[in-house]
This record gives structure tokens, C-alpha cells and sequence, in this order.
């Protein structure tokens, strides 16, 4: 620790601090507009100087200069207000003052400071900034006549966002932030240079002109889509949800969102929101009162149980007590049924977890990951499924040059990051490649073996997964295999990224073992600073597992329900938060279960396909109208907050599951988030101790920093066989949606509007298809028919299709399977 | 004493004279009010538009909450207010709309019969206010 004084106050920081960042300790305010939190100081803007006893005869900029013993620094004098007067003088030479249209007015950090300065007169001339505004895309619009040079913008997409969509260009007076070629911005729309910049230079298109910052109330809560759990804080106006307002004092996420974080909250107010209970009258949906819709469902339900029961579905995007409750529910009906979200790849995943580690989560927390040297990313389109997850990774890259590799079947975003070592396999050859990491980290003796169980069996039954045999099937490299085993052998901090969602059905108990064997014969497992990651898909498919909505012992799955249903073996579906039609694999076993469900209810905030199978839909509150908790993919339980009024009639899931317990005669005794919570606490594993009141703006982590291992035993999997086709088809997420619910949002579906085809060139060159063209991609008699889109980040052979659009129907060519043989015409 | 009696009666007689009263014949006369009395407000007009830029400030300064604006993108790309309304039965007429004006787009005029039969009446909408 150093020590030095700062406007005569003592105080101690770290070694490596600026001046600036000791003030901030001390309690001592240093006007700033080139200088954040996150990113490398820059000192670009001069308005942070101060006076330093032992360097006299200039000004040092407090954010740049490191403190050192015994510094004596003052930073305020007749002195600094002339010199940063004169500075605000300069930067509004040539800044358009148009304050009035501007919608950064209110909370401007240039417009405060010349408000704190008197800067009322200017003695410097100039012209104004004449640039056009780039308002060509429908998300960010730059208006570089109100810049101030920062570079906050430049620097966050450089340095967090990996991207590095701006740069300076020109020079002297002319200097300006620009695109490449000075064109219109075209990117991942994060829209975190719009959080950034400290003018109204870069703003949200979606909230122009909507309103003043002062007039938005402003709700913390949990960003309802994947299971990064960012912390976003709704900007609330008349009881609407009209933007998402920077904040980086809550959560881990630093402040970061993606596309669908930031601009992806229009669904909430969507006009296609249901907002009465609908019952199914002589073959029609009509709207009805909810004593009615509660009593058909409560009544049919208990006939159907009676019959030859009841099956219960969940999407993860319900909150925890929203979990307990319907936990509640199957047992007030006498029901094991019970699964979420197409049940094998969440279960398989955490349950191969399970077999080698004992554990059913992430082992370790996402900060950690910033300090890791190594990280292992299993599946290529990570970055596209956990945006802001990924952001952690890239600065582990960039800022302590950690080895990325990525073992999957295309070169997505992660694949672009400064020596990333993609092993590009061919589809669904994950699992191999993880065996051979493991036969290398054994051959060479570099695994840590010290008291792990079943390792001679694990050794004799890996004898065939050699690096060379492995690299052969999947057609990678097998030294680079081999010396990616030795890195993250070598790496002090390593970390393994396993995502699972929808997507990944195909072999996700072996994808989950295998990866657990690594981690645990690399020693990742139980070490501080390193960590298995499983990161689920949706924004709480980890409370899920932890809320164990999962089947009963004999009870049946997803998979297992939607098979007796359309053998008459089950008389009714209940289905909370799901479009399980558009969701889950194979669109004909589903539509055929449903349509020969006996009685199918559906709580969902859209009349979505699936609901308009039911026979009674109930009205559903989204992430914005509800209270509660979340647990993200590093096991952090975070609070949901309510920001604004359910439309119409709709009420929470928790409302509705309450409403039902009690008409099936097991009423929940408090029936509030905060009962439901302490009963959580008392009875689920793991959530011991926790009060509601103590999850801060931080949240809580339930299990602590790092989890240990409840066991070590290594569990010996099959590799799969690579399919032999000339195109095979795969299907992930990309980077604009998330699952089904984001292309209700209409940000999200400005920069994606519709499903493509994605094509590597070499194939695209043989089948004579350019981008936007429109081609039908066939199997098996379904023919789909959408748009290509040539890329370079899929190998010859591969082609690509996302999966959150309904209209589509791409499950009735997707059946769970790595990767689909497909022929395309065009 | 007399004598004070006298000039002080004097000065009251005089008044009584025609052309003395300090009291006008409203409603048959009218009384022209000051150049800075505080009477309805009057949106001022510019080229093609209102001068107003929907800025969001007297809404904000207004201490009854009596102004209702609500911004817009019009062809041109600029900020307008798409509505701009001042309720006068809650208006106290203390002009700081007028202060906080950045464009100088709201002034206050000399009219001060605002009295009316109906509560819709007192709604002042954009287009009374530009008349």
C-alpha cells in the first residue's frame, strides 16, 4: 500500500493506483471526462489535472499518473479552476451547442462542467463542427459534431467489446471519430459506446427525443434473457419500459450489455402482449374473466390426474419462487412429470457435471475468468450465446494475454480474438476433442492425478482417443491438440466454458463429462481463480436446476412426456413460459402431442404457436413486471425488480401458480416472493443461510467464490461418430437473439429481422448462391426456404441456420441431432 | 386646523371631478396591461413551424405541473413538440416557463380574460397557443 496525501486528507491505496482512483478512495471529487471505471486510462480530455507538491511548475492529469509515497496532491487552486476553465473554453470552440435537441442534456458530463465552471463566455473563435450524423442503422446514432474527443467510444469497443468498430481519423482541428472508411456504423450494436460516451454524441436511436433523463424512473434488475445475469436499470416512463439506462455500480457486468440487454426490453410493451385469460369455447379461443380460467384449469387438471396424469413443462426464464411454486403445484397434483426446457440438454449437461464432480453448477465465478491464462472455450459460438460473459474473456486475452482456444465446428467471434487457436472440427466432435485433451494431459503426464478415483479404467478406456485418431475424425490438427493440452496443463488460471441451450441437444451428458474429466484432471476444478464454467442459456436455467425442476425418481421427462401424450399415456400438459412448439427438437412429435393432449394449458406473455394449441391460455407477467430472483451461470442470485404494470389482466406466474395451488386445495401459506424465498433457503441445497435482504447490488453466490468438488471421479465417454454428408446442417444462437423471445423485440429485430441460411464462400461458390439470395434448404422431405448469407466463418461443408424463429419451423428439420444432412437448391 | 381640514377635502373633491377616477367601466372600457404583465401564454411561430424544440424545461420548471409536452421526430429530423398543452385552471401565471425557455419560443401576452364555460375549454392545445 502507498500512502500520500490528497487535499490534506491521508490515504492508502494500492500500488498501482492513478491519483485519480486514490481521490475516488478518499472521498475527494476529480472532474473527468475521458476516464472510466473499466478502461485503460487514456488521458485524453486534460479536465482531470491537478498539482502535484513534489513535480511543481505544471499540471499532472490525475488519471494517468500513478501515485507514488509520499505524494503531496492538491486538486483544487485558483490555478486548476483557470486551466480546466480554459479547457472547457477549448472543447466548446467547435461543439455545437444544442442543448435543447440534445437528448444527453441533464446528465451531459461536458454541460455539467461547463455549469460548474461558469463557463459562460468563450474567449476562443471558431466554427462550429459541420460532420453529417450517421443515422444509418436503426440503433446508435453519431452526431460528431457534439464530440468531445474522449475516445471512450474507440477504446470500448477496442478494449471490452473486441470489435474495434472506431478509430480517430484525420488530424489538428479535423480530428473526428469515424468507422472504418468513414461509413455508416454496421456492428454487434452492443451499444456500448453509448454508454460510454459523456456526450450526446453517440445516443440510442429507440429513445430519440422520448424523453429528459430526469423525467425516467429508474428500476434495478436482472436482464431477462440468457444466464450471464447482467444487472440492467429499466428507464421507466408512464408506467412503460422505454430504454435501459447505463449503470455500473450493480452486478458484475461492469456496466456491459449486448444488443438484446440494451435494446432488446421493446417486447415488454409489445401490443401482442395477452393480457386476458382465454378458454377454448366450441373450438375457439375467447377471452374470459380469471375466476372462470382458473376454475377450468383447476378442474381439469385434477379429472386429468385422476385420469392418467398430469405432465408440467417450464421455460427458464421463471424466477426462482416462480420454480418453487410450480414445484408446489406438482405436488398438490400428485405429479412427477415435471422438466424444463426440452429436458436433455440442461439435465444432460449438469447431470454428466454431476457423475464426475458431485456438483450441478459453474465451480467458479465470472470475474475470475478476467485473471485467467488460459480459457478453453467448448463450442464456437460462445460469445454469441453469453455476449457479456464473452467481453470477460476478451479482456483476459487482451489485458493478461491469456491463450483462448476454441474447440467447435465454426469460427465465430471468439475465433477473431488477438492468438486464438481455433480447432475447427466438424460437427458435434466436441466430446472427442475433449478426450483427447484428457489422453494427452495423461500420455504426457501432465495430468494432476492426486486422489481422483476410476483413473486406471479412465486411462483403458481413453487408450483410442489418441490426438492423432481424434484429429483425423474431426479433421484438425492433432499437435495443435496436443499443445493446447500442454497450455492449459501449464496455465496457473484456467477456465473451460461449457454453454448449453436449445441448440446443443446432441450428446450433452457427454459433452458435460467429458468436459468435467478435463477440468478435473487439469486441476481446474477446486482451484482459486480457475473454474469449470456451464453456462446455461436462459436468464435462469441455473434456478432451475438448483429449484430441481427437474423429473421425479420414475417420473417422466421432457421427451418422455411429449411421447405419452401422443400415445394417450398422459391426459394433460401444463406449459409456464415455453413455446415448446418452436423450441424444442422435432416440430411433428411435438405438434402431435399437443394436438392429442386431453387438456393443454399454457401460461405464456404471447399467444405463441404452443398457445394456440390450448385449451386454456393464462395471461403471463414478463421479467419487467415481476419481483424475485434470478441465478445466473456462476450461481449468483440476483433480484428481479417490478419496473412497470402487467398489461390488461395478465398476472406473474406467481400469481397464477398461487391462484392455482389453492383451488387444488394446497394453498402456498405466504404467499409472497419473500416467504417463497426464505422457504427456498430452508430447503433447497445450497441456498443455506441466505437472506433476501442481503442480496445487494451484487448479489449473492451461493456456494461461495469457488466450489469445491464433492467427488472426484472420472467417468469414461464415447466420442461420436462425424456425419458424412455433403452439407450438414448445425443450429445455434446468434448474436442478436436469445431463444424465442427476442424476436418480439423490435431492436434485436432491427439488426435480424428474419431467418438465414448461413453459407461458407467455397460452398456458396459451388452452388453458384450469393448473399440475400433465396434458397430452400432441404432433407428428408421438409423444405425450408430463407435467405443466404455467405460468410467465412463456417468450413467448406457446414452450413448454419439460428434457431429463435417460430416462423420458420427449422425443428421440423432439427431433431435434437449434431449436425443435419441437408441438400441446397437454390 | 381648519386650514389642513380644507386642503386635505380639496384633494378628495378633486378626484370626484370628471376625469379624475382612477377606476375604468370594465367591460365597456378596457385597460391596456403592461408590457411585462404575466397573461396567456402565446407559443411564438417560426418559419414552417413553432419556434418551441420541445426541450422539456417548463414542464419542468412549472410548479403547478400545468405544461404537458411530448417530443417528437418530425420529417426534417428535428425535435418538435408533438403535443404541447397548458392546462390554465391550474396555471399561477408566475412565468417561469417563459425564464426557462432556451429558444425564447413561449412568451406571456397582455390577455387576461381567460373565463370560460366548459374545463375543456381551459386546455390550451398547440394551436390556440400559436394563434
Amino acid at each position: 500500500m502507498v500512502t500520500l496525501t490528497i487535499d490534506g486528507k491521508e490515504v492508502s491505496v494500492r500500488p498501482n493506483a492513478t491519483i485519480f482512483e486514490a481521490a475516488k478512495e478518499a472521498g475527494v471529487h476529480i472532474p473527468v471526462l475521458c476516464y472510466a471505471k473499466k478502461l485503460l486510462p487514456y488521458g485524453a480530455c486534460r479536465i482531470c489535472l491537478v498539482e502535484v507538491e513534489q513535480m511543481k511548475g505544471r499540471l499532472i492529469p490525475s488519471c494517468t499518473t500513478p501515485v507514488t509515497a509520499g505524494m503531496v496532491v492538491n486538486t483544487i487552486s485558483d490555478e486548476i479552476r483557470k486551466v480546466r476553465k480554459t479547457v472547457l473554453e477549448f472543447l466548446l470552440v467547435n461543439h455545437v451547442v444544442e442543448c435543447p435537441v440534445c437528448d444527453k442534456a441533464g446528465e451531459c458530463d461536458l454541460q455539467d462542467l461547463t455549469y460548474e465552471y461558469e463557463v459562460t463566455t468563450n474567449r476562443f473563435k471558431g466554427a462550429p463542427f459541420a460532420h453529417e450524423t450517421d443515422e444509418v442503422n436503426p440503433l446508435i446514432e453519431r452526431n460528431m459534431n457534439r464530440c468531445v474527443l474522449c475516445g471512450k467510444c474507440v477504446r470500448v469497443c477496442d478494449e471490452i467489446v473486441g470489435y474495434g468498430s472506431y478509430s480517430f481519423i484525420e488530424r489538428g482541428f479535423d480530428t473526428k471519430i469515424a468507422t472504418a472508411f468513414d461509413r455508416g456504423l454496421n456492428c454487434e450494436f452492443c451499444g456500448q459506446c453509448v454508454s460510454m460516451c459523456p456526450v450526446g454524441a453517440i445516443l440510442p436511436r429507440p429513445f430519440k427525443f422520448k424523453a429528459r433523463p430526469w423525467q425516467v424512473k429508474e428500476v434495478d434488475s436482472v436482464c431477462g434473457y440468457c444466464g450471464n445475469g447482467c444487472t440492467v436499470t429499466l428507464g421507466v416512463l408512464k408506467d412503460k419500459v422505454e430504454t435501459v439506462r447505463f449503470n455500473d455500480k450493480t452486478g458484475v457486468n461492469d456496466g456491459n450489455l449486448c444488443v438484446r440487454g440494451r435494446f432488446g426490453t421493446s417486447f415488454v410493451n409489445s401490443d401482442a402482449r395477452l393480457s386476458s385469460p382465454l378458454v377454448r369455447k366450441d373450438g375457439v379461443l375467447v377471452e374470459t374473466d380469471w375466476d372462470e380460467a382458473l376454475d377450468v384449469v383447476a378442474k381439469g387438471l385434477r379429472k386429468a390426474q385422476q385420469a392418467k396424469g398430469v405432465g408440467i413443462l417450464a421455460g427458464a426464464r421463471l424466477t426462482n419462487e416462480e420454480f418453487y411454486l410450480l414445484k408446489n403445484l406438482s405436488g398438490a397434483l400428485g405429479t412427477g412429470n415435471l422438466d424444463h426446457s426440452g429436458g436433455q440438454c440442461y439435465k444432460g449437461v449438469t447431470e454428466g457435471l454431476d457423475s464426475v464432480l458431485g456438483l450441478r453448477a459453474s465451480t467458479s465465478t465470472f470475474p475470475q475468468v478476467e485473471q485467467s491464462d488460459f480459457i478453453l472455450s467448448v463450442k464456437a459460438d460462445f460469445y454469441e450465446t453469453h455476449p457479456v460473459f464473452g467481453m470477460v474473456v476478451n479482456q483476459a486475452v487482451r489485458r493478461n494475454n491469456a491463450q483462448l482456444v476454441v474447440l467447435g465446428d465454426k469460427k465465430a467471434k471468439f475465433s477473431k480474438l488477438p492468438g486464438a487457436r481455433t480447432l475447427l472440427s466438424r460437427p458435434g466432435l466436441e466430446t472427442n476433442l475433449l478426450n483427447a485433451l484428457c489422453f494427452v494431459l495423461l500420455d504426457e503426464d501432465l495430468a494432476r492425478t492426486e486422489g481422483i478415483d476410476n483413473l486406471e479404467a479412465f486411462k483403458a478406456a481413453l487408450a483410442s482417443s489418441t490426438p492423432e485418431a481424434v484429429a483425423a475424425l474431426a479433421g484438425v490438427d492433432a499437435q495443435q491438440i496436443r499443445i493446447s493440452a500442454r497450455e492449459l496443463a501449464a496455465a496457473k488460471n484456467a477456465a473451460i466454458l461449457v454453454p448449453y441451450g436449445m441448440p446443443y441437444l446432441a450428446a450433452a451428458s457427454e459433452l458435460g463429462t467429458a468436459a468435467a474429466n478435463l477440468a478435473l484432471l487439469a486441476g481446474v476444478v477446486g482451484t482459486e481463480g480457475a473454474g469449470l464454467y456451464v453456462c446455461g442459456e436462459k436468464a435462469n436455467s441455473q434456478g432451475a436446476i438448483d429449484m430441481g425442476i427437474l423429473p421425479a425418481a420414475g417420473a417422466l421427462g421432457a421427451p418422455q412426456m411429449l411421447d405419452a401424450l401422443s400415445q394417450g399415456n398422459l391426459s394433460a400438459l401444463l406449459i409456464a413460459g415455453e413455446d415448446v412448439l418452436s423450441s424444442y427438437p422435432d416440430r411433428e412429435t411435438v405438434e402431435k402431442a399437443l394436438k392429442s393432449t386431453g387438456f393443454l394449458v399454457v401460461q405464456d406473455i404471447f399467444l405463441s404457436d404452443t398457445a394456440k394449441c390450448a385449451d386454456v391460455v393464462l395471461p403471463a407477467a414478463s421479467f419487467a413486471e415481476k419481483d424475485g430472483t434470478f441465478t445466473n451461470a456462476e450461481r449468483r442470485i440476483q433480484r428481479v425488480r417490478r419496473a412497470v404494470p402487467s398489461p390488461g389482466a395478465a398476472k406473474t406466474d406467481f400469481e397464477i401458480l398461487c391462484a392455482l395451488c389453492e383451488r387444488l386445495g394446497r394453498p402456498v401459506e405466504q404467499a409472497s416472493d419473500a416467504a417463497v424465498f426464505a422457504e427456498i433457503v430452508r430447503s433447497i441445497k445450497g441456498y443455506e443461510g441466505i437472506a433476501l435482504d442481503q442480496i445487494g447490488a451484487q448479489g449473492v453466490v451461493w456456494g461461495g467464490e469457488n466450489l469445491m468438488p464433492l467427488k472426484k471421479n472420472l467417468v469414461s465417454v464415447e466420442g461420436a461418430q462425424p456425419l458424412s454428408a455433403a452439407l450438414s446442417l448445425i443450429t445455434g444462437s446468434t448474436l442478436h437473439h436469445s431463444g424465442t423471445l427476442s424476436t418480439h423485440a423490435k431492436g434485436p429485430l432491427s439488426v435480424c429481422p428474419e431467418p438465414f441460411v448461413e453459407i461458407s464462400r467455397q460452398d456458396a461458390a459451388e452452388l453458384g448462391v450469393a448473399e440475400a439470395d433465396l434458397v430452400s434448404v432441404q432433407a428428408e422431405g421438409v423444405k425450408l426456404s430463407l435467405k443466404a448469407k455467405v460468410d467465412i466463418r463456417l468450413p467448406k461443408g457446414v452450413v448454419f441456420i439460428p434457431y429463435h424463429f417460430s416462423q420458420l419451423q427449422l425443428n421440423r428439420l432439427y431433431k435434437g441431432q449434431a449436425a443435419v444432412a441437408v441438400e441446397i437448391v437454390k | 386646523m381648519f386650514k389642513e381640514f380644507a386642503k386635505g377635502l380639496s384633494i378628495t373633491f378633486k378626484h370626484l371631478m370628471p376625469g379624475h377616477s382612477t377606476t375604468v367601466e370594465y367591460p365597456k372600457q378596457k385597460l391596456a396591461p403592461s408590457a411585462r404583465f404575466r397573461g396567456l401564454h402565446r407559443l411564438v411561430p417560426a418559419h414552417q413551424r413553432e419556434k418551441c424544440v420541445a426541450c422539456y424545461l417548463c414542464p419542468t420548471v412549472c410548479p403547478a405541473k400545468c405544461i404537458t409536452v411530448d417530443a417528437a421526430e418530425n420529417e426534417r429530423g428535428e425535435k418538435y413538440p408533438r403535443v404541447y398543452t397548458i392546462d390554465l385552471l391550474r396555471c399561477i401565471f408566475c412565468g417561469y416557463c417563459v425564464e426557462a425557455c432556451p429558444v425564447e419560443a413561449l412568451e406571456m401576452t397582455g390577455t387576461y380574460e381567460l373565463a370560460n364555460y366548459k374545463r375543456a375549454d381551459f386546455e390550451f392545445t398547440k394551436e390556440r397557443l400559436l394563434k
